[in-house]
């Protein structure tokens, strides 16, 4: 009960901020350069056939009225039409964010995983070679251009070892996949659709691992550090002079309080991968949220934009609020 | 005595990171330099005879679909790439340090206004920030400096803001106002020293990452386009390349840049390795 009150109080206060995101990007993207009009028509419209183009996608009248419009279709979830290919924005992102999301959510899971293993231990051999081994691989790993080490696996995985499909889609389409929610390994299941199943999980090996190779360096050190201040602390040593088995040192006194700090560090990562996809899905043509964002922003199509924004400064602040809740149910000092 | 010796290790473990990050730095900054002499053709030189030609022969690392010379381009590419990251971090510095110095010892609304600003900077995926601001801006080396700059300032304001705040409170600060020094004389001779410190190990970690973000919107178009050498763009052109197994024209420059970011993160990494150990003796 307590916890759906905290949840109900923080996504009131959100309220006031996405308005802000809301408002900003609104009027940025009119004010700045650029005019989404010129670029559907092409060099030989005459200034007509902008005023009538304008016209149609309402952007003759003044800002404030195309504002309330804005709002008012907000309300009842309409987010407009895009100038670009003329169809509902909403309809476009409903088809966009299921496989971006399935991306993001499988590479930072394993790369979760790869974190916490490889950082407690490295934590426990603190200023030894095997953490000093570990530490320069997270160094590389920081260091690592994200598309380019997707090029990298293409041309291993696919053009040298061919164990890889090509880097052209996201499913075979000769496995007749039913689309449902968009994330294809999802869809598969859902459909018990097993060469479709095969061949999505074929399908985002390489990204996969390209995006929890660029997002588990930050979280290894991360790990690292607060491993390394727990083996430091006064009640870990209290702990080890009882004698304590090292199981349960391990289990108990360890990995627990490292643990806890991990959703607030997931939630950090999330903005680190978000930018990665965009440049990812690039080089795979995922056909994602990322690279319908891109567009949107390089022709100037607002409502594209606006919802593009909306949608990730939604993105964080779900994403933050998950954190605190799962932080509060591991670590039994918070009270919410 | 185990925790001595542990000490001791992270001592030599961080002059062996600064180092290394320093070699690795001095190297690209010369290969840039001495680029016209390790090299025998210009960076948009087109050889019409042979367009993506395989390494070896009058082509060190080949040519690309246009004909350039893989190996020139690559070593004219690291002056653009070194220069534009390190002004866009020491503008970002400048930018954000006289930022954070005005609201952190002010404070009262210029704070307010100005960290709410900077709220809405840090709401988004920096990526994300610098495509917009790029996509708005347009190309051109001086708008790629000012897009990355603008986008790392505010986090620079915000960690030298709350140096400032602490600072402010420490006594000599209050002394040296009651011995009637100037507003600008206390900022400049007591508050600005001591409030850099983290910014010094900051700021080449960050010049690692605006590289990587010169490259990846130049990869997407939005940085520096062909036929200017840089590494983003160089990948970019080679990336079609990859699915027919040629990897000359986009494997090189991805190298390059890793290297060099590397460069940058083991200085950083070593620099604050070195602040930490400081801090616990």
């Amino acid at each position: 009960m307590r916890l759906l009150r905290f949840v109900a109080r923080r996504l009131l206060q959100v309220v006031p901020v996405l308005l802000g995101v809301v408002v900003v990007t609104f009027v940025l993207v009119r004010v700045l350069p650029g005019d989404p009009i010129r670029t559907i028509l092409g060099p030989n419209a005459t200034d007509a056939d902008a005023a009538a183009a304008r016209a149609r996608f309402g952007l003759d009248k003044p800002m404030w009225q195309q504002f309330l419009d804005y709002l008012k279709g907000l309300a009842t979830g309409d987010f407009g039409t895009s100038i670009q290919s003329g169809t509902s924005v909403g309809s476009e992102l409903a088809l966009r964010v299921g496989p971006t999301l399935e991306l993001v959510v499988l590479s930072v899971s394993l790369a979760l995983l790869i974190a916490v293993v490889l950082g407690v231990w490295s934590a426990r051999r603190a200023d030894r070679f095997g953490d000093h081994s570990v530490r320069i691989l997270a160094l590389v790993g920081n260091s690592m251009p994200e598309f380019w080490l997707g090029l990298v696996l293409i041309l291993v995985g696919y053009s040298a070892l061919g164990w890889f499909p090509a880097p052209s889609g996201r499913v075979d389409p000769d496995t007749n996949l039913t689309p449902l929610t968009g994330a294809d390994l999802l869809d598969a299941i859902l459909t018990g659709n097993g060469p479709a199943f095969t061949s999505a999980l074929s399908h985002l090996a390489l990204p996969v691992a390209t995006l929890a190779i660029v997002v588990v360096a930050p979280l290894l050190r991360s790990v690292r550090a607060s491993a390394l201040e727990v083996l430091r602390s006064e009640a870990y040593l209290a702990a080890t002079t009882h004698g304590l088995r090292p199981r349960t040192l391990l289990r108990g006194y360890l990995l627990r309080p490292t643990l806890v700090r991990l959703p607030a560090l997931a939630a950090l990562v999330f903005g680190t991968a978000i930018g990665s996809t965009v440049l990812i899905e690039y080089v795979y043509s995922w056909q994602g949220f990322g690279q319908w964002a891109l567009r949107g922003l390089l022709y100037r199509d607002y409502p594209v934009v606006q919802a593009s924004v909306l949608l990730i400064a939604l993105g964080y602040v779900i994403v933050f609020l998950i954190a605190d809740v799962v932080h509060a149910v591991l670590d039994p000092r918070v009270r919410i | 005595m185990a925790e001595v010796r542990v000490e001791a290790g992270a001592r030599s473990f961080s002059r062996v990171l600064i180092l290394t990050g320093a070699a690795i730095l001095v190297v690209v900054a010369l290969a840039a330099l001495a680029a016209p002499l390790l090299s025998s053709w210009g960076p948009e030189e087109i050889d019409a005879n042979a367009t993506l030609a395989g390494p070896g022969g009058a082509h060190l690392l080949g040519t690309d679909t246009n004909g350039m010379d893989v190996w020139s381009r690559l070593l004219y590419a690291a002056r653009l790439d070194l220069g534009v990251a390190v002004s866009a971090v020491a503008l970002a510095v400048v930018v954000g340090t006289a930022l954070g110095l005005l609201a952190g010892y002010l404070g009262g609304w210029l704070d307010d206004v100005l960290m709410r600003i900077v709220d809405i900077f840090q709401a988004f995926p920096t990526f994300i920030l610098a495509l917009a601001v790029a996509a708005l801006l347009g190309n051109g080396t001086v708008n790629l400096v000012i897009t990355i700059a603008a986008v790392n300032a505010p986090a620079y304001a915000r960690l030298v803001r709350a140096e400032v705040r602490s600072i402010r409170e420490l006594p000599f600060v209050d002394a040296s106002i009651t011995s009637g020094a100037s507003t600008v004389g206390v900022l400049w001779r007591h508050v600005l020293p001591n409030s850099l410190t983290p910014v010094r190990v900051i700021a080449p970690l960050n010049c690692g990452w605006a590289m990587l973000t010169l490259a990846g919107l130049s990869f997407l178009g939005l940085g520096v386009t062909v036929p200017g050498a840089e590494w983003g763009a160089m990948i970019s052109l080679g990336s079609p390349d990859v699915v027919a197994g040629r990897w000359w024209t986009s494997v090189p420059p991805g190298l390059a840049l890793l290297v060099c970011v590397l460069g940058f993160s083991l200085l950083g990494e070593g620099l604050q390795e070195r602040a930490d150990a400081r801090r616990r003796s």
